[in-house]
C-alpha cells in the first residue's frame, strides 16, 4: 500500500506542469496505475476478509476511477477552462458514487449546486480574468498556468498525509449494514408522522376500502401503529376498521433527509441561509468597487496600447491613438485612464 | 434520534461486498489531490477549484459514512459543505476578479505581501 502511495506520489509529481521536459502524459498514466492498483488490491483483501465476491461493484470502480482521474486532470491541466471542465466531470462521478450509496437527494442537489450554478460561476470568472488571445487567435498561456510551484515538496507533503490516513484509518472492514430491522422500526415510526402517504399508498395497495380517512385520536394525533405496521381507517359508513400498511410502504430519502433536515436541525438550514446572503452582499459589495491598476500594471498597460497604436498607424494609416482600446477585460475605468495617459504623451 | 435506511430493495445486493473502507480511500486520494493542487499550482482560480476538490472529498467522507451509521446527518451535512461551498466560491470569485483589475494576473506569487 505504501509503494502504492509512493508510485503514485511520483506519478503526480511529473503530470504537474511545468516548463520543460514535460512527461505529463507518462505521470499521469503512472499515477492512474497506481490509483487503480491501489482500488483493486483492496478489493481483493476484502474479498479475502469477507468472503464476498467484489465483481458486482463494477459501478463504484468506474466511477471512483473516473472521479480520481479526472480530479488528477483538474490539478494537472495548463488551461484553466478545461480544468474547470474536469471538475465538472469529478463531480458527476462522485455524484455516481453518491447513488450508489442511495443518496438519491444528496447527488441530485451536488449535480444542481455544484455542476449547476458554482461552476458556472468559475467559468464566467475564467472568462474575464484572462488575457484575450492576440491579433493571430493564438491563446496565450500565462506563465503562471505553464509551471508549477515546489512540485516534488508539495507532493511530498500530501502523499504522506495520504500514508498517515491510511494507517489510521484502515484498520479492519467494516461492511456497510443493510437495513435491519431496528431501522426498519425507526422508517415506520417516521411514516407515522405522513398520514397522507399512508392514505395514498393504501388507496393504491386496497381499492376495495373505497372512499376513507385516516382515524385519529382525541388528541388530533392519527391512529397508525408503527410497530405492527397497521392503521386504523374510518370507512364511508363510519365503521372503524384496522388495515395492514402495503408492504413496500417506506421512507423514500428524500422524505428522511427533510426529516432530519427540519425536525433535528433546523438551525443548520438558518444558518445556511444567513451565510448566502452575506457571501450574496459581499460579492455584490466587493465587484461593485472600482481598483486601480498597480503602477507597473499601468506602464504596462501603456506600452501594450502604445505598440498597438504604432501597430495601427502603420499598417492602416489611421492615426486613431486612444480608440483603439487596449486588449484587457474588465479593467474599464483604470484602462481609461492608460488610454489618457497614453493619448497624452 | 436514530433513523432508518436508505437502501432501497434490490440495492443492497450491490452494496454488500462494498465497505466503509472503500469510500474513504476514494476520499482520502481525492483530498490529496486536491491538497497537492493547492500546493502545486500558481493559479488563483486553479486553487479555487482544489479547494472546491477537498470539499468535495469530504462530502464523499460523510455521505458514506451517513450510510454507514444508516442517519441522515451525514447528508445534512454536506448539505451545509455545500452551501459553504457556493458562498466561499462567490467570494472568493469575486476577490479574485478584483486582483485580477489590480494586476492583471492571476499568479498567487505576486501577493506575496498585501498590503491593500
Amino acid at each position: 500500500m505504501y509503494l502504492l502511495c509512493a508510485v503514485g506520489a511520483m506519478g503526480i509529481a511529473m503530470a504537474l506542469p511545468r516548463r520543460k521536459a514535460n512527461p505529463q502524459i507518462f505521470g499521469g498514466l503512472i499515477a492512474a496505475t497506481a490509483g487503480g492498483l491501489g482500488i483493486l488490491l483492496l478489493g481483493i483483501t476484502t474479498v479475502h476478509q469477507t468472503g464476498v465476491s467484489n465483481l458486482p461493484n463494477i459501478y463504484f470502480y468506474i466511477f471512483a476511477f473516473v472521479a480520481l482521474a479526472a480530479a488528477l486532470r483538474v490539478i494537472t491541466h495548463q488551461k484553466p477552462v478545461y480544468a474547470a471542465l474536469y471538475f465538472i466531470l469529478t463531480i458527476i462521478a462522485s455524484a455516481g458514487l453518491f447513488l450508489i450509496l442511495s443518496a438519491e437527494f444528496m447527488a441530485f442537489a451536488l449535480i444542481i449546486v455544484y455542476a449547476g450554478a458554482i461552476l458556472i460561476t468559475y467559468l464566467f470568472v475564467i472568462m474575464l480574468a484572462t488575457q484575450s488571445p492576440d491579433e493571430n487567435d493564438q491563446e496565450v498561456l500565462a506563465g503562471y498556468d505553464l509551471e508549477s510551484r515546489e512540485p516534488i515538496l508539495a507532493v511530498v507533503a500530501g502523499f504522506v498525509l495520504l500514508a498517515t490516513l491510511l494507517t489510521l484509518g484502515f484498520r479492519g472492514v467494516d461492511t456497510l449494514p443493510t437495513p435491519a430491522s431496528g431501522t426498519l422500526a425507526a422508517s415506520n415510526a417516521l411514516m407515522s408522522e405522513m398520514p397522507q402517504k399512508v392514505e395514498a399508498a393504501l388507496k393504491i395497495a386496497q381499492p376495495e376500502l373505497g372512499k376513507f380517512t385516516i382515524a385519529k385520536f382525541e388528541s388530533g394525533a392519527f391512529k397508525i401503529d408503527p410497530v405492527a405496521r397497521t392503521v386504523e381507517v374510518v370507512l364511508a359508513d363510519k365503521t372503524e376498521q384496522t388495515v395492514a400498511w402495503p408492504d413496500d410502504l417506506q421512507v423514500k430519502n428524500i422524505e428522511y433527509v427533510g426529516f432530519n433536515l427540519l425536525r433535528d436541525h433546523p438551525g443548520t438550514i438558518e444558518i445556511a441561509g444567513v451565510i448566502l446572503l452575506m457571501a450574496m452582499l459581499g460579492a455584490v459589495v466587493l465587484s461593485r468597487k472600482q481598483v486601480q491598476m498597480d503602477e507597473d500594471a499601468k506602464a504596462r498597460a501603456v506600452r501594450a496600447m502604445q505598440a498597438e497604436a504604432a501597430d495601427q498607424t502603420e499598417s492602416l494609416g489611421v492615426l486613431a491613438p486612444g480608440a483603439g482600446g487596449v486588449a484587457d477585460a474588465g479593467a474599464t475605468m483604470a484602462s481609461d485612464e492608460a488610454a489618457m495617459a497614453g493619448g497624452a504623451r | 434520534m436514530n433513523l432508518i435506511t436508505l437502501a432501497q430493495d434490490g440495492f443492497p445486493g450491490v452494496m454488500h461486498a462494498l465497505t466503509l473502507k472503500h469510500y474513504l480511500l476514494v476520499s482520502a486520494i481525492m483530498f490529496t489531490i486536491g491538497l497537492v493542487g493547492f500546493l502545486t499550482r500558481r493559479n488563483l482560480i486553479i486553487m479555487f477549484l482544489c479547494t472546491e476538490l477537498m470539499f468535495q472529498a469530504a462530502g464523499i467522507a460523510l455521505v458514506a459514512f451517513s450510510r454507514f451509521h444508516l442517519n441522515a446527518t451525514g447528508q445534512t451535512f454536506v448539505i451545509f459543505v455545500l452551501t459553504v461551498a457556493a458562498a466561499e466560491a462567490a467570494m472568493g470569485l469575486a476577490l479574485v476578479v478584483l486582483l485580477f483589475r489590480r494586476r492583471e494576473s492571476l499568479d498567487a506569487q505576486e501577493w506575496t505581501e498585501l498590503k491593500g
